[in-house]
């Protein structure tokens, strides 16, 4: 589903955000990608959808080459592939359901989006989606107005009107409290047992990354020094990724 | 700022208002002597002569008309002019251009405007709503320019991801975030171009204060206190619904 070949990065004053990175991911696999911060779990992820474009190397999404692809190509990649932030990077002052039906700009018809007039059944998939999130009846709510919990929830249900094939999340919980990472971890499980969708989280907890993660992938100074199953993640393993000083 | 520092700071600047209370003339004595005619001007006002209403009223919708027209003329051409200032959207040549112009533009009051545009164009309402577009239209670029160099960039990121085309994250991701305030802004300057409007009169550019002006001038205190009870619950009416309107946007 996901390939990517010798991938580098270099920001002006950060040379080698992502120094090398091969890669193979499968459809329907849970990826959780884990690293110290400033590894280049972030950098990478938005080289996957294009939203950083890598100083050398190739991804692939699907058939699809996300690396030198016309805007016009990117945005159909992306059509196919959700992102979820951090920080929800919603609109704040729009309501729960406009800003879920933005995962479905790539595929109305323009000059109706630009004006909102969104299809009768892309609203209906946007309210069937915010009930599957547990945001029934939130609908007409300013998204302001919500819990942080409850905002990642629309930020997922934003990806999943995408109907993408692949969800990209860096960091999804860690603007929450630790309750909440646990229902936000639970809904991005389900939507890849029951869709197929195939998931790539980069977390900071070792130990949501090891209950949710089939996969797990450790990243340190832009370089992949680990992969494998949540069981392979010994005391060594966890060394050579976070460094001597991890506990 | 060592302790010697301190006090020649508070020595300038007490030296600066005796300075400027010296030159201005500032003498209790004479206040004091004006009381009784503040008192004489006041009495002489009541009760105010309600025969001047139809003038006052009439005075009053020419000023709202002038402050709506100038308004929106305004926000109209503030728009291109504010993206034109703002950092995160124009190129530096053209930012620093635009901040130049409009900060000197800005340096004048709607006021000293009027009088030119009546020297221009002649007497009435005209002129001050040339006045009230050339003051306003240069504010709201800044306020507008603000705005828009505090757009965060994330949820325009976000839209951008979902595969939406430039226009698409324009729309979905720019806009929500400025309008409202953009909004707020018009009807800020809206309530205080009322204000503005209101003494346009006195140069001839129209309004309410046209009759102000003219009554006093006539030593018709009565007739004048109509006026400024009319230009008073104007201006309180258009504050309390303005800034309802303005609490509901942002």
């Amino acid at each position: 589903m996901i390939r990517v070949r010798g991938l580098r990065k270099d920001y002006p004053g950060c040379p080698r955000a992502l120094d090398g990175v091969d890669l193979e991911i499968g459809r329907g696999e849970f990826v959780a990608l884990i690293g110290p911060s400033g590894a280049g779990k972030s950098t990478l992820l938005r080289c996957l959808n294009g939203l950083v474009t890598p100083t050398a190397g190739e991804v692939w999404i699907g058939d699809q080459a996300v690396t030198g692809a016309s805007s016009d190509v990117l945005r159909r990649v992306r059509a196919r592939v959700g992102f979820v932030f951090q920080q929800f990077n919603l609109l704040r002052r729009l309501s729960v359901l406009d800003n879920a039906l933005l995962g479905r700009l790539a595929h109305a018809s323009r000059w109706r989006s630009l004006l909102g007039w969104f299809e009768p059944a892309d609203l209906a998939k946007a309210e069937t989606i915010l009930t599957r999130v547990g945001l029934e009846g939130l609908g007409s709510r300013r998204v302001d107005t919500l819990s942080g919990g409850q905002q990642q929830r629309v930020a997922i249900a934003r990806a999943l009107l995408q109907q993408p094939a692949v969800v990209l999340a860096d960091e999804p919980m860690s603007s929450l409290d630790p309750a909440l990472a646990h229902t936000v971890m639970e809904l991005l499980r389900r939507i890849n047992r029951e869709d197929g969708i195939t998931v790539v989280a980069s977390l900071h907890v070792m130990e949501l990354a090891q209950s949710y993660g089939q996969r797990i992938i450790g990243l340190s100074r832009g370089r992949v020094v680990h992969d494998g199953p949540p069981a392979s993640l010994d005391a060594t393993a966890t060394t050579r990724i976070f460094g001597s000083t991890a506990a | 700022m060592s302790r010697g520092g301190r006090w020649a700071a508070w020595a300038v600047i007490l030296g600066a208002i005796v300075w400027s209370a010296v030159a201005t003339e500032v003498s209790a004595g004479r206040m004091i002597e004006g009381l009784p005619f503040m008192w004489d001007f006041l009495r002489r006002m009541v009760p105010p002569d309600l025969s001047v209403l139809g003038n006052a009223l009439r005075g009053a919708v020419e000023t709202i008309q002038i402050a709506v027209v100038g308004t929106v003329a305004a926000a109209v051409l503030a728009l291109p002019m504010g993206f034109a200032a703002a950092r995160n959207a124009a190129p530096p040549w053209l930012f620093y251009g635009a901040r130049g112009v409009l900060n000197a533009f800005r340096a004048v009051d709607t006021l000293v405007y009027a009088l030119f545009f009546v020297a221009a164009v002649g007497l009435g309402p005209f002129p001050g709503v040339l006045a009230v577009v050339v003051y306003t239209a240069t504010v709201l670029a800044k306020l507008y320019s603000e705005a828009i160099e505090a757009i965060e960039p994330g949820p325009v990121e976000a839209v951008r991801a979902t595969g939406a085309t430039a226009l698409q994250a324009l729309r979905w991701g720019v806009l929500p975030q400025l309008v409202p305030q953009f909004l707020s802004f018009t009807l800020y300057r809206f309530e205080t171009n009322i204000r503005a409007a209101a003494v346009l009169g006195f140069v001839g550019a129209g309004g309410i204060g046209f009759y102000i002006q003219t009554y006093l001038r006539l030593l018709n205190y009565p007739a004048a206190a109509t006026v400024l009870l009319v230009l008073i619950g104007l201006v309180m009416i258009v504050d309390f619904a303005s800034s309802r309107l303005r609490a509901r946007l942002v």
